[in-house]
């Protein structure tokens, strides 16, 4: 309508369907209680291009036999609006795009949909057909929960029920004998999904900041603001993999006197990442460092001659992973 | 009044009739092949057959009443794929069948009913190559001429094939469950392999590797010996080594795990491991100072070790040629072992890393000696399971640990894939796939129960499409999430 986009959740979701039926085997006991056979039920989406199938399935034209059973087909039969999930459309989905961390994705709340398909069993025995079913039924009562997700750029993972909505069998056995016995189950479900609009882009949205203002006064139009606090994250480890140098000696947890094999491309009153432990740089003289060890609840360990020391600059800041608590537990202490 | 001058029904009249009979189908018939069934398995109160087989084919002559083929639109496209449905009308003597096919097939095992052709028996029909079941055996057409009946009409459909067993010695009749290609593919690749399989990639002839080492002159890592396991680490850690003065070279070496040791400080996680033993992939060189150990990450802590260094140790090992089916770590052993006079000797160890495929990826010293003064040579086990024989299509393969059994489909010994059906069970990686006419054996490396099913079965596509996008953190109750 105004612009091409596929999240592809319709596909999605046949393809969560189906993999709930996709190991389902039955087993053939003789008169002694032995397994005589142990077959995997062969699956597939039903419909399919003609030519394909023929091509597939009958390549040399002549086939010995009628067809192999026993056989699961499922099929996408329908879909319908489903009122009763609606949400506000006004509301959006914002999230860090996974690809690129200087932008969001966004996306408005999704219109929920019910898709039915229908699940045909087909067997050249009963006794196959019982089996099938009965390792299906127990799971839906009625709905089994699939968590799918439907839309990779928002990341986002929906719990689709899958309900069984009816069973229904035929098993023509009368008649002369110029038919065959046919057996047939064929189990109807609802999937409960969510079809999502496109995902739109921007790159304003990101907080790198957060700020918290405490007022004082009792008048509602006249405050005064007594103290404010600033928050701006920093990267406590480093994320670019930019090598400095390396330690031109063993380490101990307690050495503050730090030898590198060369200081020149080190500032002072920086930050430095040996072995994800955060040292802050006091001064340097020659090619030996002066540090504080343990920086921002890091652990200060051994470190061998030859680790590498990386850098910690405001290219890091950028690169911190989304949902980084900083090490905060949620307890002040 | 009835013509006075025959007898309406005498046995030389009735026998003159059925030689005639006889002599027409000799004549204008079509030798097809009778299957009876055995009945293996039957079910009660559900009342059908659940196992059976066919193991013996009879050659009898048969007219074919479907003078213009089969009838049309015999191939349909239905939701469970490409169905055929020919019908076939075959006409056969009484005679015959009495005399020919019910002596030979009377006593035998688990054969129901000698008398007569029945429902449920096949029918191998040459022409097309095809397998026909009987569904129907009319016995009163035409309707007793001088007061008998001299022939059957047998009404076909094609069979429907489950798990049935088919093994008649006549090859052209047991291949046509390979779809008539002995391989089970067509010359383009495609399956034909008809019911439902399961794939053994077997771990074929086995070719021992090879390799070679250097040697250190001065300054390499003899050994490093962990003197604190410690305890509570999820993931092997990494080693870290100090590095080597300024132009030489840094050594490497990897952790090897032992779960089971209670560390008291560490909760306790079953989960946890600790350090067995460090291994050198590189002993480093140009050493001056005995360098420190050092293990990062794997979430324990504690793990501790130290380094001894020598000179004349042997080096950097090579595999050049990591050969095939190996199923367990062989032997690696040091020959042409020439030391240095005047020094302390001691000889190098090394244990070898089997990969998943059976070959060889790597060799780790253990302690790589001190006092070469050339470098030895190294020499690799024989792979403990070698591959033997070739295994014949039908026969019973039984795996050695599990003791499941299953009937060959197809062998590709190419490939060392086996194709087997009537599986009873879970065979188990690493054990032997005996076969019982054979006697070819090999060690099975891979199964893949997914049917290929001639075209039909997707279960593993829409497996793997799946694991992408659903999330089972849940388990999966009909799946491997």
């Amino acid at each position: 309508m105004f612009e091409y986009f596929y999240n592809e959740i319709l596909r999605r979701t046949v393809i969560a369907f189906g993999t709930l039926f996709n190991n389902i085997s039955i087993k053939h006991i003789n008169s002694s209680n032995q397994v005589v056979s142990d077959l995997k039920v062969p699956l597939a989406y039903g419909p399919t291009q003609k030519f394909l199938a023929r091509l597939t399935q009958s390549p040399d034209l002549n086939k010995a036999v009628a067809m192999t059973l026993p056989r699961m087909s499922f099929e996408f039969t329908g879909l319908t609006y489903d009122p009763s999930r609606k949400v506000t459309t006004t509301q959006t989905f914002t999230v860090k795009s996974a690809t690129d961390g200087d932008v969001t994705k966004k996306a408005f709340m999704p219109v929920p949909y019910n898709m039915q398909f229908e699940l045909s069993i087909m067997s050249k025995l009963n006794d196959d057909a019982l089996q099938i079913i009965e390792q299906i039924l127990p799971y839906f009562q009625p709905s089994y929960n699939l968590t799918v997700e439907l839309v990779d750029e928002i990341n986002e993972k929906r719990d689709i029920p899958i309900v069984l909505e009816n069973v229904t069998m035929q098993d023509d056995y009368e008649g002369d004998f110029s038919t065959r016995r046919v057996l047939l189950y064929t189990l109807r479900f609802t999937a409960k999904t969510f079809l999502f609009g496109p995902v739109t882009t921007a790159t304003k949205d990101i907080i790198k900041t957060s700020k918290v203002s405490f007022l004082a006064g009792t008048d509602p139009t006249n405050t005064t603001r007594e103290l404010a606090f600033v928050s701006t994250p920093r990267a406590i480890k480093n994320y670019t993999g930019t090598i400095l140098t390396t330690l031109a000696n063993d380490v101990t947890a307690f050495d503050v006197l730090i030898p590198v094999d060369s200081a020149a491309s080190i500032t002072t009153n920086t930050y430095l990442d040996i072995g994800d432990e955060e040292v802050y740089v006091v001064s340097k003289s020659g090619n030996n460092l002066t540090v504080k060890r343990g920086q921002d609840k890091t652990t200060a360990t051994t470190h061998l001659k030859g680790d590498p020391v990386k850098s910690i600059t405001s290219a890091d800041n950028l690169l911190i992973p989304d949902g980084d608590d900083f090490g905060f537990s949620g307890n002040i202490t | 009044m009835l013509n006075p001058f025959f007898q309406q029904g005498s046995l030389t009249e009735q026998g003159l009739i059925q030689d005639l009979i006889n002599e027409q189908l000799r004549m204008y018939g079509v030798e097809v092949h009778y299957l009876p069934r055995k009945y293996l398995t039957e079910k009660t109160i559900i009342r059908e057959v659940i196992q059976s087989s066919f193991a013996d084919a009879y050659p009898i002559e048969a007219y074919v009443e479907n003078f213009d083929g089969y009838a049309d639109n015999t191939t349909i496209l239905s939701k469970f794929g490409i169905q055929q449905s020919q019908e076939l009308t075959l006409t056969i003597s009484r005679e015959r069948f009495k005399t020919y096919i019910s002596p030979l097939i009377k006593d035998k095992s688990n054969i129901k009913l000698s008398t007569r052709p029945k429902e449920g028996d096949l029918i191998y029909f040459p022409l097309g190559d095809r397998l026909f079941e009987i569904k129907f055996v009319e016995h009163e057409k035409p309707f007793y001429q001088l007061q008998k009946n001299y022939v059957y009409t047998l009404k076909c459909e094609l069979f429907r094939y489950e798990d049935e067993v088919i093994d008649t010695t006549i090859a052209e009749i047991d291949d046509l469950l390979l779809g008539g290609n002995l391989d089970g593919l067509t010359e383009d690749g495609i399956s034909t392999l008809l019911g439902v399989t399961q794939t053994l990639t077997l771990v074929g002839a086995g070719v021992t590797a090879t390799a070679t080492a250097g040697i250190v002159t001065s300054g390499g890592i003899r050994l490093i010996t962990v003197t604190n396991r410690g305890g509570g680490y999820t993931s092997t850690p990494r080693v870290g080594i100090s590095s080597a003065p300024v132009g030489k070279v840094t050594g490497v070496a990897t952790a090897t795990m032992i779960s089971g040791i209670v560390v008291c400080t560490d909760s306790a996680n079953p989960n946890a491991q600790s350090v067995q033993s460090v291994q050198i992939i590189n002993p480093g060189a140009g050493y001056t100072v005995t360098p420190s150990i050092k293990f990062v990450g794997g979430g324990g802590s504690g793990a501790a070790a130290t380094a001894t260094l020598g000179d004349g140790v042997v080096g950097i090992i090579t595999i050049t040629a990591g050969g095939s089916g190996y199923s367990t770590s062989p032997t690696v052993t040091f020959t042409n072992q020439i030391f240095l006079s005047g020094v302390t000797t001691v000889a190098a160890a090394a244990t070898a890393v089997v990969s998943s495929a059976g070959t060889i990826t790597a060799i780790r010293i253990t302690n790589a000696g001190v006092g070469y003064s050339i470098a030895p040579l190294i020499t690799i086990g024989d792979p403990s399971t070698s591959g033997v024989g070739t295994f014949s299509a039908n026969e019973t393969v039984t795996g050695s640990i599990s003791g499941v059994t299953a009937r060959v489909r197809s062998w590709n010994s190419t490939t060392s894939v086996l194709e087997v059906s009537n599986v009873t069970g879970a065979f188990v990686i690493k054990e032997n796939i005996v076969g019982s006419e054979s006697g070819a054996s090999y060690a099975l490396r891979l199964i893949d129960t997914n049917p290929t099913e001639d075209g039909y079965s997707d279960n593993a596509n829409i497996e793997s499409q799946a694991d992408a996008i659903i999330d089972f953190s849940e388990r999966n109750p009909f799946g491997i999430p």
